[in-house]
C-alpha cells in the first residue's frame, strides 16, 4: 500500500508539473493575448486599445492578478472543463477536442489491439523455433524495422498504398458528402480511411510486444513445472497455451497500457503523414495557426492519458502480480 | 571489464594518459569485435560524417539559392532535380546531413556525458543530493515528452538552439539514472575500497576505476540519444516547428508535403523521397552501431534493455 501511494504522488506530482509548464508557457512570451487576438483575426477589430480599454480587458480576464491567483484560477477552470476559445476555430477549446478525439481513439484502440496480438502471436511462433530459421529471420527484421520512426513509416505507406497502388483514401476518416446506404457501407468507409493509420501505428508498436513475448516465453520454458507438465505426459499443444503462455502473457498485457499512451504520442505525427482528422492533426494545424489555447488544450489532453495510463499499469501490475509487491516495499 | 583482461599491453596510444590511453584501446579493441552489421553501421555513419564535412564541396550548389527552374527532374544540372523554389535538392540533403548529425551529436553529448556525470557524482555522494536527484529523475522520465516537445517549442519559437536544449532537458534523465545504479554497484567493489586504503583521493577514483566502468553503457545510451534527437528534430520539422532558415531533412520533408497535390504529381519522387532515405538510412546506421557497441562493450547490458 505504501508504494501504491508512491506511485500515486509521483503521478500528482508529475501531472502538477505538466500543468505548471502549460500555464507558465504562455505568460513567458513576449507581448500579450491581446496584441496576438488583433493580429490574427483577420479583417476584425484592429483597432489599436488605448490604454484604459487595455487596462479594462486585462481586468476582464483576470490578468492583472498576482500570477498565483491566476494559476489557482486556471486550476478551477480546468477542474470544470474549461480549457479556453479557440482562436482559429472561433469555439470552446473543449468542443473542437471532443470533435477529433473520437477519430484518434478509434486509431489508437485499433493499433493496440492488433499490434498486441500480432505481437504474441509471432513472439510465440519465434519462441517455439528458436534458434531456426524463422525466429532468427524475424528478430532481425522486426528489430531492424523497429528502428524506422513511425512517421516516416507513415511516409512509405503512403507513397506505397495510395500514390502509387491507389488502394485506399489520400486523406481524412471518412469520404466527403458520401450517401451511405446502411451503418455497413459507414463502416466500410471509416475503416478504409483508418486501415493505413492503424497499419503504421501497430507496426511501430509490435516490435516491442512480439521481442516481449519471445523473451518471457523463453524465459518461462525453462521453469521446473514446465518440464514437470511435459513429464507427465501433457500434449506440446497443452504445455504451450495453458503453461508457457499464460504465465508469459502478464507483463505483455500490462504492457498495452505503457502502448496506449505512446501510440496517442506517436498519433499525433502519423495522422499528419495521413491528414487523418484526429487530435494530432487538429495540433499541426493549431501549431500553423499559432492557436496557442488549442495547443495547450490538446497537450494537456494527450499528456493526461499517456499519465494515467501508466498509472494504471503501476497498479494494476501490483494487483495481477504479488511478487513486485513482495519485492518492493 | 575482465573480457579485456587479455588484450595486448602495448598500445598504439601510448603518448596518451594512462586512463584516456584505457578508454582508446577498449574502443579499438572492441571496434575488431564488430559484427557485418555493426560495420556497416560505422561505414554508413562514416559516409554521412564526410558528406556533413564536406557538404560546400559536394553539393555542387549553395542549398538555399535559386539555382535552377522550379520542380525540375533530376537530370544533369541538379542530380537529384530541384525543389519548388528551384533550390538544388541534393545539396540541401547534403547540408541537411550538417544539421541532423550536429543536433543529434550535441543533445546526445550534453545530455549522454552530463547526465552521466551527474548521476555519478550523486551515487558517489549519496545522501540528500542523491535522494533528490532521483526524485528529479523520475518525474523527467515519466512526463511525456513528444506532445511537451512540440507545444515548447511552439512558444519558445523555432530554432536551432532552442530545439537543441529543449532535446537536452528531456534526453539527460536516463544516463543519469543508469550512471548512477553502475556507480552504485561498482562502488562497493572490493578493489574500489582498496584503492581508496591505498590512500586514492575521490576524483582519482571517479576518474581511474568509476568513470571508465560506467563509460560502456554510456557510449551505448548517447548513440541512442543522437538517433532520439535526430527522430525528434525531424519530427518538429516536419509539423512545422523546425527553424526555417535551416535546411534540415525534416523541413524537406515539411516543406515537400505541405506543396499542394504533392502526391497527384510525380514531384514526391525526387522531393519526398530523397530526405526520407537519408533518414532511415542515418537512423539504421546508428541502429547496427549500437546493437554491436552493446554487444561487444558488455555483455551484461543485453539482459538489461529487453526487461525495460
Amino acid at each position: 500500500m505504501r508504494e501504491n501511494r508512491a506511485i500515486i504522488s509521483r503521478f500528482l506530482l508529475t501531472l502538477m508539473i505538466l500543468l505548471t509548464i502549460n500555464f507558465f508557457l504562455p505568460r513567458m512570451m513576449p507581448g500579450d493575448p491581446f496584441s496576438l487576438a488583433s493580429s490574427d483575426v483577420e479583417g476584425e477589430d484592429v483597432v489599436v486599445m488605448t490604454e484604459a480599454q487595455r487596462a479594462y480587458y486585462m481586468e476582464y480576464y483576470g490578468l492583472d492578478r498576482p500570477l498565483h491567483e491566476q494559476f489557482i484560477i486556471y486550476l478551477k477552470n480546468l477542474a470544470m472543463g474549461d480549457l479556453g476559445k479557440s482562436i482559429s476555430n472561433k469555439m470552446p477549446v473543449s468542443g473542437v477536442i471532443l470533435i477529433h478525439l473520437p477519430w484518434t481513439i478509434l486509431i489508437v484502440l485499433a493499433a493496440t489491439i492488433i499490434s498486441t496480438i500480432a505481437g504474441i502471436i509471432l513472439g510465440t511462433l519465434s519462441a517455439r523455433n528458436r534458434k531456426k530459421g524463422v525466429d532468427r529471420f524475424m528478430m532481425a527484421g522486426l528489430i531492424a524495422f523497429a528502428e524506422i520512426p513511425s512517421f516516416l513509416l507513415g511516409l512509405i505507406m503512403l507513397l506505397i498504398f495510395v500514390v502509387q497502388l491507389r488502394l485506399f483514401p489520400i486523406a481524412g476518416a471518412i469520404t466527403p458528402f458520401a450517401n451511405y446506404t446502411g451503418i455497413l457501407d459507414w463502416m466500410g468507409d471509416v475503416a478504409r480511411h483508418a486501415f493505413l493509420p492503424v497499419l503504421t501505428l501497430s507496426l511501430s508498436q509490435l516490435t516491442g510486444v512480439y521481442l516481449l513475448t519471445r523473451n518471457t516465453l523463453i524465459t518461462v520454458t525453462t521453469k521446473d513445472y514446465i518440464r514437470t507438465a511435459r513429464a507427465k505426459g501433457l500434449g506440446e499443444r497443452i504445455v504451450w497455451t495453458r503453461h508457457a503462455l499464460r504465465n508469459a502473457l502478464l507483463p505483455v498485457v500490462t504492457r498495452t497500457g505503457f502502448m496506449v499512451g505512446a501510440l496517442m504520442g506517436g498519433s499525433v505525427l502519423v495522422e499528419t503523414v495521413f491528414s487523418y482528422p484526429g487530435l494530432g492533426m487538429t495540433l499541426r494545424s493549431a501549431v500553423i495557426a499559432r492557436d496557442y489555447p488549442l495547443i495547450q488544450g490538446i497537450l494537456l489532453v494527450i499528456a493526461v492519458s499517456i499519465l494515467v495510463c501508466n498509472l494504471a499499469v503501476d497498479l494494476i501490475y501490483r494487483r495481477l502480480d504479488p511478487r513486485v509487491v513482495a519485492q518492493g516495499g | 571489464m575482465s573480457m579485456f583482461a587479455d588484450d595486448e599491453t602495448r598500445s598504439t596510444f601510448a603518448w596518451l594518459p594512462p586512463d584516456i590511453q584505457v578508454i582508446f584501446d577498449r574502443i579499438r579493441s572492441g571496434l575488431s569485435k564488430f559484427s557485418i552489421e555493426g560495420k556497416i553501421g560505422l561505414f554508413g555513419l562514416s559516409l554521412f560524417v564526410m558528406m556533413a564535412l564536406f557538404a560546400p564541396v559536394i553539393a555542387g550548389h549553395p542549398p538555399d539559392a535559386i539555382t535552377g527552374d522550379s520542380l525540375e527532374r533530376p537530370g544533369a544540372g541538379h542530380i537529384l532535380g530541384t525543389d519548388e523554389l528551384g533550390m538544388d535538392i541534393w545539396a540541401q540533403i547534403c547540408y541537411g546531413a550538417r544539421m541532423s548529425l550536429l543536433i543529434g551529436l550535441a543533445v546526445a553529448a550534453v545530455a549522454g556525458f552530463g547526465g552521466g556525470a551527474i548521476g555519478i557524482l550523486a551515487a558517489y555522494k549519496g545522501g540528500l543530493a542523491d535522494q533528490v536527484l532521483l526524485r528529479v529523475i523520475d518525474v523527467t522520465m515519466a512526463l511525456p515528452s513528444l506532445p511537451l516537445l512540440i507545444v515548447i517549442s511552439a512558444f519558445m519559437g523555432p530554432s536551432v538552439v532552442n530545439v537543441i536544449v529543449i532535446l537536452i532537458l528531456f534526453s539527460w534523465a536516463r544516463p543519469a539514472r543508469i550512471a548512477r545504479a553502475q556507480t552504485l554497484s561498482v562502488k562497493t567493489h572490493a578493489y574500489i575500497i582498496a584503492a581508496r586504503n591505498y590512500g586514492a583521493g575521490s576524483w582519482y577514483l571517479l576518474r581511474r576505476h568509476i568513470f571508465p566502468e560506467v563509460l560502456p553503457i554510456l557510449l551505448v545510451l548517447v548513440i541512442g540519444i543522437t538517433s532520439h534527437a535526430i527522430v525528434a528534430e525531424a519530427g518538429l520539422a516536419f509539423l512545422g516547428l523546425g527553424d526555417p532558415t535551416s535546411k534540415s531533412w525534416g523541413m524537406m520533408l515539411n516543406y515537400a508535403t505541405s506543396f499542394r497535390s504533392i502526391y497527384f504529381t510525380p514531384y514526391w519522387q525526387w522531393w519526398l523521397i530523397p530526405p526520407l532515405v537519408a533518414l532511415i538510412a542515418l537512423l539504421l546506421c546508428l541502429a547496427f552501431i549500437s546493437r554491436d557497441l552493446e554487444r561487444v562493450l558488455d555483455p551484461k547490458l543485453r539482459g538489461r534493455r529487453n526487461t525495460e
